[in-house]
């Protein structure tokens, strides 16, 4: 992602929007093990999060696995260490987002499935990853 | 027969609607009534979880104002405008938030004139009717049919802003589903992600997770499935490659109306995949 912002500067952003700590994650991993979308997902919750500790902010921005999050919340639900990873990935996304990239185009959404998709599917979507 | 409040939503107006209309019936069949809300809007759609978006928390701020005005309960179906009214109402009451939450009312320009309570049709069948009540009203038992309750996402997380049940095994509707005479099954899935919103862009990572919960119901044993989300009952109804010989995707409500009396013809069973009628009818259900 062509950002101004240095990773820290990210990290502290991310930190702002989530309201989560990444420090607080001492990496067990089971956010991962649960997360339905996981094998889709890349990076997983976790690496995801080990990412932000080791500083790597814009590789997380860069990544898919931040629009495959679902925000299901079994990841928050479940961790140990009461960290939200859905609140992370919302946060990562609205960064991007805020920075006028969409990426879901509503005008692509193809004609058959706009007939049948219910309609609460295409304002989540286009929430999330929309500008 | 006392009256609730409804917020039906968008999509129960449209494409879900056989869950709007078997549960406006079967709620007076059960004894009480559905008041809709007037001149409701869209809840939003998806709560947003980042700290400084006001905007997109309005259109339910909004709802639960105009609510206030007439009544302290505030009983939701859908399952997304049931988790989005509930986390804004709860955002907007959190301790430390005063800020905030004071611009958002002050942008809706609408009163606040008690404190309202989102309420979802089941918590309203468990409670206040109550399960007993409920048996006293089946004059259709459903015929042990093995169902395995579907709950999702949206109705049992967060777990501490919902307080609907516990997250990981919730069983509200297993329990319903056992007073109505069926059978409701182990369900592993049954609190799994569907892929939700997902279907729009990434329809087969929705498929894949839809696939999971629809195999793990199968091999519980289970005859037909039940959920109260419009978007988990699309995806696990809709994405399979071939409903034949597929177990039918219920909303709950299709199943309650079943049981409580209501004729073929209000259960809106044409929003069904594959051969929901045939299959009612096998079970000696229609």
């Amino acid at each position: 992602m062509a950002t101004a912002y240095s990773s820290a500067e990210l990290l502290d952003q991310i930190e702002a929007l989530s309201g989560q700590a990444v420090s607080d994650c001492y990496q067990c991993g089971c956010c991962t093990s649960g997360c339905p979308i996981g094998e889709a997902m890349d990076p997983p919750p976790s690496k995801a999060i080990r990412l932000l500790q080791l500083g790597r902010a814009a590789d997380l921005l860069d990544s898919d696995g931040i629009w495959m999050c679902a925000s299901c919340m079994v990841c928050g639900t479940r961790c140990p260490r009461g960290v939200d990873y859905a609140r992370i990935a919302e946060a990562c996304r609205a960064l991007i987002l805020r920075s006028k990239l969409s990426r879901v185009d509503p005008d692509t959404v193809a004609a058959p499935e706009l007939e049948e998709i219910p309609q609460q599917a295409f304002i989540a979507a286009f929430r999330k990853s929309s500008v | 027969m006392t009256k609730y409040v409804y917020y039906p939503g968008c999509t129960l107006y449209t494409k879900a609607r056989s869950l709007d209309q078997c549960a406006r019936k079967a709620a007076e069949k059960v004894g009480f009534e559905l008041t809709e809300m007037p001149s409701w809007n869209c809840c939003g759609a998806i709560y947003n979880a980042t700290n400084d978006d006001l905007a997109a928390q309005v259109g339910s701020v909004r709802n639960l104002a105009k609510a206030s005005q007439i009544g302290n309960k505030l009983v939701t179906l859908c399952a997304a405008c049931h988790n989005v009214l509930k986390r804004v109402q709860n955002r907007l009451d959190a301790p430390g938030n005063e800020v905030q939450s004071e611009r958002l009312k002050t942008f809706v320009d609408e009163e606040f004139v008690q404190p309202v309570r989102v309420l979802h049709y089941l918590e309203v069948l468990k409670q206040d009717i109550g399960f007993e009540a409920i048996k006293s009203k089946v004059v259709k038992p459903l015929a042990k049919l093995k169902v395995a309750s579907y709950y999702g996402c949206l109705m049992v997380r967060p777990r501490e802003v919902l307080e609907f049940d516990d997250p990981e095994n919730p069983r509200v509707m297993d329990d319903l589903m056992r007073v109505l005479g069926a059978e409701p099954t182990r369900f592993d899935f049954k609190a799994e992600c569907c892929g939700g919103y997902l279907v729009v862009n990434r329809r087969d990572v929705a498929k894949g997770a839809s696939q999971k919960i629809l195999d793990n119901a199968k091999e519980w044993g289970a005859e037909a499935i039940v959920t109260t989300c419009p978007l988990c009952q699309y995806n696990l109804d809709k994405l399979r490659a071939t409903t034949d010989g597929c177990l039918p995707v219920f909303y709950f409500t299709q199943l309650l109306g079943v049981a409580v009396g209501l004729g073929q013809g209000e259960l809106g069973l044409d929003h069904n995949s594959g051969d929901p009628v045939g299959f009612l009818k096998s079970k000696g259900l229609l």
